[in-house]
């Protein structure tokens, strides 16, 4: 297995390092202190890794089937989308997080998605073949990719604003997951360089998951022991508000066949959502375990385990552990906007709501009070309740939702900042430069 | 009482949600309950070779890990060298080909990244451990570990 290292030609890497001046303000300290936090650890560089040696794959994109590349081409652009969206959310909290490691960790995550957005960069600009594909230039495809912003990003899930720490590292645990899932299914993509670009992705992405799971199981503790700070009802609030989204990332739950028929994924998006929520419920146990160790230290693993069993089973108290003081998986179809449950009311706990308004209160209940303010939920309370109404049908609210607002617009000519300068060399200082 | 056999004994990467599984069975042959340890190590594990960072399963559930990362330049040893750094099996477990399964899988994926040799360090007194790392080919060699305690 050899790697292959490559930089984007001079004006799309000044383009990406420009965006990050903009949307990495910490990426200096990050290396400057890097041997501090990750000591023997290879420096991040930016650039794009490609792992060779997969055999057997296409490697233009213009030896695709025209259907199939047109599928790929908007995997890609979502994948991008997806990687440079979740930058921009984590950096409006990223300052205030309590714990420097945490933060370091969040920090060094950014950095790697951006590497991330920089490898699908790679893919739509090195293979020059996609130009008989699409009418986009690669100028624009670039441009087009750095431009998006939270609320013009192509899922939902990167539209949503953080509003405290705790949605950086809940995100991590929850919606990077996906990631895994997706990239480890593009692994096998029918297109080689797309296949080649993944390993690597996929061992970075392992670590996004700990920058998650590892503090979140750390909160559980604190929370046990009656600290304030992060408490199991803000996280459970928190796994609300992102877990459903990470449901939706799969897809609409009857899709998917004609991605397995290209052979650009190997599993149906139902498919792939079920292993998601299977291993997202494993998680939430761990959680759970780890709390129920640290209220009752006195229990070996196994006392423990039944301790949480008999709460699980009663969905009562023992031991003085209420069901309620630990986290669970919310049910599939509650606060939904895509796939089958889509705008319908359903609850929580998987019950029925007979009224918008019953509903939106049941909502307030269960989402952190921070997220209820964000545009994001009164965009979709505003859908909801126009589908209730038989004010819209359930198929526009669905097609609404995703771009929502578009900040940006596709157009590069609508936005007063471009990134892409046909004279590199003149940005190489940084900055975004008007048009 | 356990009939598996290393037939039932897959291996996969190891994934954040296998922390609490960790935690189970270094304390089921330690006796001693680590996770802030086990949440340190396995945040390093997954940033340093995730690839290299391994669980057995029988029946879906986590019966053994393996710990090991890829160096080269230390001690003067330049050749690329995989080591195995941490090994645990589930004492219910033992006998079952587990820690096998989990060698030939991180010696397969050293052998991927062009890496022919593979290190490990057994405590003298752990002769089970040695004799395990005997039975998949390791042999000793002469290089030996120093140490001195500072006061």
């Amino acid at each position: 297995m050899r790697t292959r290292e490559t930089s984007l030609p001079r004006k799309y890497h000044d383009a990406v390092v420009a965006w990050r001046k903009t949307f990495i303000p910490d990426y200096d300290y990050l290396l400057e202190n890097w041997e501090a936090h990750f000591p023997k650890e290879p420096r991040f560089k930016l650039c794009a890794y490609r792992e060779l040696g997969i055999c057997d794959k296409i490697t233009r994109a213009c030896d695709l089937k025209a259907e199939q590349a047109q599928h790929l081409l908007g995997a890609i652009k979502t994948q991008a989308s997806t990687e440079f969206g979740s930058i921009q959310q984590h950096r409006l909290t990223l300052a205030r997080a309590q714990n420097e490691e945490d933060q370091v960790w969040v920090l060094r995550m950014m950095a790697e998605e951006l590497r991330h957005g920089y490898q699908m960069l790679h893919l739509l600009v090195e293979d020059e073949t996609w130009s008989g594909l699409t009418d986009q230039s690669p100028d624009d495809m670039v441009e087009e990719a750095l431009s998006l912003q939270t609320r013009s990003h192509l899922l939902s899930a990167f539209n949503i604003d953080f509003d405290s720490f705790v949605d950086n590292i809940v995100f991590c645990a929850l919606i990077d997951r996906v990631g895994k899932y997706q990239l480890a299914m593009q692994r096998i993509s029918a297109y080689k360089p797309m296949a080649e670009s993944m390993p690597k992705m996929l061992r970075e992405e392992a670590f996004h998951l700990a920058t998650g799971v590892v503090p979140m199981r750390r909160w559980m503790v604190s929370a046990a022991e009656g600290d304030v700070f992060v408490t199991t009802d803000m996280l459970q609030k928190t796994v609300n508000k992102w877990l459903q989204r990470g449901l939706e990332m799969f897809g609409d739950e009857r899709g998917g066949g004609s991605n397995v028929r290209m052979g650009l994924k190997p599993m149906k998006n139902a498919e792939a959502q079920q292993q998601y929520s299977d291993e997202v419920d494993k998680l939430v146990r761990d959680l759970n375990m780890r709390y129920v160790r640290a209220r009752l230290p006195e229990l070996a693993h196994a006392e423990a385990e039944q301790v949480l069993a008999k709460i699980d089973e009663g969905h009562g108290t023992v031991d003085g552990i209420a069901w309620e003081d630990l986290l669970h998986s919310p049910h599939p179809h509650f606060f939904r906007r895509r796939g089958v449950p889509a705008f319908t009311l359903t609850g929580w706990a998987g019950e029925t709501f007979e009224s918008f308004e019953d509903y939106a209160q049941h909502l307030r209940r269960h989402l952190p009070e921070s997220y209820l303010a964000s545009l994001d939920f009164k965009d979709y309370l505003e859908k909801l309740r126009a589908v209730c109404a038989g004010e819209t049908t359930i198929e526009d609210a669905v097609r609404a939702m995703p771009a929502l607002r578009r900040v940006a617009g596709s157009c590069p000519c609508s936005r007063s900042v471009r990134w892409v300068r046909e004279d590199a060399s003149s940005s190489a200082n940084g900055g975004a430069a008007n048009p | 009482m356990m009939t598996k056999t290393d037939t039932d004994v897959s291996v996969r990467g190891l994934d954040t949600i296998d922390i609490g599984a960790v935690v189970r069975i270094d304390e089921k042959i330690g006796g001693e309950y680590r996770p802030d340890v086990w949440e340190e190590r396995i945040g390093y594990y997954l940033r340093r070779d995730p690839d290299a960072a391994l669980v057995a399963e029988v029946d879906g559930e986590v019966v053994g890990f393996m710990l090991g990362e890829m160096r080269s330049g230390e001690f003067g040893l330049e050749e690329p060298t995989g080591w195995i750094e941490v090994v645990g099996v589930d004492p219910d477990y033992q006998g079952k080909a587990v820690g096998r399964r989990l060698t030939e899988a991180l010696f397969a994926h050293f052998k991927s990244c062009d890496v022919h040799l593979v290190r490990t360090l057994v405590d003298e007194k752990m002769s089970p451990i040695a004799a395990f790392f005997a039975s998949v080919g390791f042999e000793p060699e002469p290089l030996r570990p120093f140490v001195k305690r500072l006061t």
